[in-house]
Parts: C-alpha cells; sequence; structure tokens
C-alpha cells in the first residue's frame, strides 16, 4: 500500500448513492435516534427527507431494503475508519472505533444487528478485504491458515457488535470497551509482530 | 401444541417453528395469533414492539435449541463453544435470530447473560491471581468469540463452517489467555524470587 493511496478516503458502498437517497438515509438515521427505534413510518422519513413518500418507494421499495441501506451509510458516513497503512495500527482504529460508536448508541445497534441477518443482510466484514491486503503487504511467511484466522478475529473486534457486546454483557464504560477491544487486537496481532518485512 | 404452556410460552415456540418457512421479518403478529389461537391483539400484550417478539424468540431457541453445556475449565469452555458452533451450522435460521437478538438495543433493563456470568466465574476460578481488568477483556474477548455473532459473521463474511470458526476461536481464546497468564507467571515468578531471595 502507497502513501497516496492512504491519502485519498477509502471508496466506500455507500458512496454511490444520489443526492435524494442520501437525503432519504440520512433523514431515517436521525428519526432512529430521535424515536430511538428502526420502526419509523415511511410518511415521516419522507417528510423529513423533503421529499414524496412516492420517492422513498421507488428508491427503497421494502422497509428492510432501506434499513440495509441505511446501516451501509451509517457504518461508511458516521463510523467511517482513518486509513491507516499498516495492519499494527488496527487497535488504535478498533479504538476510535468503539469511541464512536459509543457516542451514538442507536446507529451502533442498527449497524450490529444488520450484519447479523446472514446473506439477506448488511456485510459483515465489509474491511476484509483491506485486512488481507494489509497483512500482505507487511508481513512474510504467514501461511493461509494464520492469516485467514487473524483477518477474521480481527474482522470481528473493528465492528460495532464488539461494542454492543461489551456494554451489554460486561457493562463497559466508553474508554473501558475501547481499551478492551484495543487489547484484544494487540493480543490477535502479537504471533506476527516479529515476521515484519 | 401437545404440552399445555402459557400464552407467551406457546407465541414463541410457534415463532420458533415459523422460522422453519420464513425470515423473522415476514412473521406477522396476525398469525403467532391464529397460530395460538389468541388474537392479534394478545400478541402485542405480550410483545409490544418487534424487538420484544426477538429477544423473546431468541431465549426461547437458546434455552430448548442451543443449551449451554457445563463448564468448569478453559478446555471444557472450548469444547462447549465447538459443540454450539456445530448446533448453530445443524440449525442456521435459529443462530442467526440468536445474533440479530444479542445485537439490538435491549428492550429492557440489559442483563448479562447466564452465559457470562458462567465465563468470568470460570476465568476467576481458574486464574485467581489475574487481576480485575485484565479478567473483564479476557472474559469480554472470550465471550464475543464464543458467541453466535461470531458464528454469524464468521459464516456469512469469511464463508466459514463451524469446525473453521471452532479454530479461529481457539486460536484466539489462546492469544487472549497468552496475555494475561504469560503476564501473571512472570509476575508470580518475581514474587517467589522476592520470598526466597
Amino acid at each position: 500500500m502507497t502513501a497516496s493511496a492512504t491519502s485519498e478516503p477509502a471508496a466506500h458502498a455507500a458512496s454511490d448513492v444520489s443526492r435524494t437517497q442520501e437525503a432519504i438515509l440520512a433523514a431515517y438515521a436521525e428519526l432512529i435516534e430521535e424515536l430511538g427505534t428502526d420502526d419509523v413510518p415511511f410518511r415521516l422519513i419522507a417528510r423529513r427527507a423533503g421529499v414524496g413518500e412516492r420517492t422513498v418507494f421507488r428508491n427503497y421499495a421494502t422497509r428492510v431494503e432501506l434499513l440495509l441501506a441505511t446501516a451501509a451509510w451509517i457504518e461508511s458516513r458516521i463510523f467511517s475508519r482513518q486509513d491507516s497503512p499498516s495492519i499494527f495500527d488496527m487497535p488504535l482504529t478498533i479504538r476510535a472505533a468503539m469511541e464512536s460508536y459509543d457516542l451514538r448508541p442507536e446507529l451502533a445497534h442498527v449497524v450490529a444487528e444488520t450484519t447479523m441477518r446472514g446473506i439477506s443482510g448488511a456485510a459483515p466484514s465489509p474491511r476484509r478485504a483491506k485486512l488481507e491486503a494489509m497483512i500482505d503487504a507487511e508481513i512474510s511467511g504467514v501461511s493461509d491458515v494464520e492469516r485467514g484466522a487473524i483477518v477474521a478475529a480481527l474482522a470481528h473486534l473493528d465492528s460495532a457488535a464488539t461494542w454492543v457486546t461489551f456494554r451489554r454483557e460486561f457493562g463497559m464504560s466508553r474508554s473501558d470497551i475501547a481499551d478492551a477491544a484495543a487489547w484484544a487486537a494487540e493480543a490477535v496481532l502479537d504471533p506476527i509482530r516479529s515476521r515484519v518485512g | 401444541m401437545a404440552e399445555a404452556v402459557d400464552t407467551p410460552t406457546a407465541i414463541l415456540a410457534n415463532a420458533a417453528a415459523a422460522l422453519r418457512e420464513n425470515p423473522f421479518d415476514d412473521i406477522s403478529y396476525r398469525s403467532l395469533g391464529d397460530a395460538v389461537g389468541v388474537s392479534e391483539r394478545t400478541v402485542y400484550r405480550h410483545f409490544p414492539t418487534r424487538s420484544h417478539l426477538l429477544e423473546g424468540v431468541a431465549g426461547w431457541i437458546e434455552s430448548t435449541a442451543f443449551p449451554l453445556p457445563p463448564f468448569v475449565t478453559i478446555a471444557q469452555f472450548q469444547e462447549a463453544s465447538r459443540a454450539r458452533f456445530l448446533a448453530f451450522d445443524a440449525s442456521p435460521a435459529f443462530a442467526f435470530v440468536c445474533a440479530r437478538a444479542a445485537s439490538i438495543s435491549p428492550t429492557g433493563d440489559a442483563e448479562p447473560t447466564f452465559f457470562t456470568r458462567a465465563l468470568v466465574a470460570m476465568l476467576a476460578a481458574n486464574h485467581p491471581s489475574v487481576n480485575e481488568r485484565d479478567l473483564r477483556r479476557t472474559a469480554a474477548t472470550l465471550r464475543y468469540f464464543a458467541s453466535a455473532q461470531f458464528w454469524a459473521r464468521m459464516r456469512t463474511g469469511f464463508e466459514m463452517s463451524a469446525p473453521a470458526i471452532a479454530d479461529v476461536f481457539d486460536r484466539t481464546v489462546a492469544q487472549a489467555l497468552g496475555e494475561v497468564i504469560s503476564r501473571t507467571d512472570a509476575e508470580m515468578a518475581r514474587v517467589s524470587r522476592r520470598a526466597h531471595g
């Protein structure tokens, strides 16, 4: 990975939305936060977005379709990751991600839940290819099995479900969650630390 | 239903049965009421929102389809988790519902599950010299990688089945435990040197 590649924001799944779609997705995200539920009438979403209800339906035929598009938009726009060149920056990236989830709990839950729906849901590991590329660029002598396991574990940690679980099951504070998730990522990276180059 | 059960349990059992044919989002309150022989209104009274229903169904599934084998050692915990990953593979629709329910904004007071409490107790008993902070973040990591959410992400995002998922789980458990146990061993060695020297 080159320096110029990291200075540009990554192309993400939500970058191909139209201006109208962007208004709808942002309006829905806003209403989810305000009402504390994703069960928001299309009428309200349309009014907030400044479009007709029919325009919402034309872009997103079903409630599920709209929710999944909104979750992808939230993850890439509101919880966007800083592009870092090194796999060993992942603990820092994860720490920052946990802090941003903690600031927007309703949205974090929406992202976490929609990635748990199987193939009909939102992509559960949108940064998998990036993680693989970082390891390949930096580490030599890693078997496919080991590389796969490290990428899988980091992808799992770098997600909203980590924040949900650490908070819900362990009652952790924002800084405790960030510390614990970063610590776990360090543990996952430990075996390859000596194999840089 | 052959056995006499209370209405909410009958609703949940019917919702779980309906998951064999339909995704959770397509199961209507009306069809659940019809199946149980109560009005749609009664279903709403027991489960005011779909989040309540999702949590209820997941709880019913956890206790009937995915009971947690008891564990008092790390090895037994790993064995129990591997067995659960295999059970998830055998009933993916059930497992995805559990993964989703664990990720939504909790409808009531968020309490740690029995699984979490059992895991914390097991770690504390097996590693009494580990400090509170390390114990909590180790437990959080192990709990999160033993979850239906981990299974769901690995299955959808990494095309893995249970044996491969359990391997990534085992590797991560070893790494996380290695962090605290090797450190504790070093501390113990220091203490005993001080005591003898």
